[in-house]
């Protein structure tokens, strides 16, 4: 059988950005497996959001109780980058088929951008049979690890705290996206302004402290 | 609403509003570009938010934080920092939280 060269290159460039998403989605339905909420949505999730970080705000805030409005906000808060991937690849989506304009950006995640971003030269087909390949492959993996989670879950002994990896995540996502100073004195001031909004009912503080570290990193690099 | 009816809703809104920043400039605002102030504040999105989950989920009193969660939190974070790997974050920080509480 013989695999058409696109295809294969991105199949080859896939399974490196595979490696650490495979723990993320494992964890992903291991939590919600071990709350309160029903393992629908960790299946629902899965595909209808398709985005790791923001189903895991989704999932955590509302074990946690939150409102429905906090829990949208920040969820959405979360994806706002998208806006990014999207304006980036407009003119390359342009010259696609009507198709793959509606299919392509429901594969747009993090990693999607990262790699198809480095083809944006290519011939239209050629572009369009390589991004398919590494989003589907993301998309089949992504959707078999949570499902793994999901079953394996209750299973998992509860000494094993598996639950805490929930924070282990994110304070993994808050390094990585400390990337120059006015992103740490973002992530600084998000950080004091939600401590000091705690008491503000249903998680809104989430909402107050992002707002005040966007305003804090758009602020510190304007010096 | 019980806990799983709202956090259903939540994923399908958050899923369509996901869909359609994915989409948006693909489709309704193609041939637009961002002003540069807001392009500015997007880059500052991920760690604001990320800080501002942390802290809220951390110590809002709901579970108890011990020597051994702060530990691990403080492990996984150099980790993170050193390497940006997240599974190397949740392997030094979940370790050292096995750890730390079999030595407690």
């Amino acid at each position: 059988m013989s695999v058409h060269p696109d295809v294969r290159r991105g199949l080859r460039d896939v399974i490196p950005v595979l490696v650490p998403v495979v723990p993320f989605a494992l964890v992903l339905g291991l939590v919600v497996a071990e709350s309160r909420l029903s393992n629908l949505v960790g299946w629902l999730g899965a595909s209808v959001i398709f985005g790791g970080s923001a189903q895991l705000t989704v999932v955590t805030l509302s074990a946690e109780g939150a409102g429905l409005a906090a829990i949208v906000a920040a969820g959405l808060v979360v994806q706002t980058r998208h806006f990014m991937y999207s304006a980036a690849f407009a003119p390359v989506f342009a010259a696609q088929p009507r198709w793959f304009r509606w299919l392509g950006p429901y594969f747009l995640i993090d990693q999607q951008f990262a790699l198809t971003s480095l083809r944006m030269d290519d011939p239209p087909a050629s572009f369009r049979r390589y991004y398919l390949t590494v989003g589907s492959t993301f998309w089949i993996v992504w959707q078999a690890t949570v499902a793994l989670g999901l079953v394996v879950g209750p299973v998992v002994p509860e000494e094993w705290s598996l639950d805490f990896a929930v924070p282990l995540l994110f304070v993994g996502l808050l390094t990585a996206a400390i990337d120059s100073r006015p992103a740490l004195v973002a992530a600084v001031a998000a950080g004091a302004v939600t401590w000091a909004t705690l008491g503000v009912p249903n998680r809104l503080g989430i909402i107050l402290g992002a707002l005040a570290g966007i305003a804090a990193g758009v602020g510190a690099s304007r010096r | 609403m019980s806990l799983s009816s709202i956090a259903l809703v939540a994923t399908v809104v958050v899923g369509a509003g996901t869909y359609l920043m994915r989409s948006s400039f693909i489709h309704a605002l193609a041939g637009r570009e961002f002003p540069p102030a807001v392009r500015e504040a997007l880059r500052y999105v991920a760690p604001a938010v990320m800080a501002a989950l942390v802290i809220s989920l951390g110590f809002d009193g709901s579970t108890e934080v011990g020597w051994a969660e702060v530990a691990a939190l403080v492990v996984g974070g150099v980790v993170g920092w050193r390497t940006r790997s997240l599974p190397w974050v949740l392997v030094a920080g979940m370790v050292t939280l096995w750890l730390v509480r079999a030595a407690a």
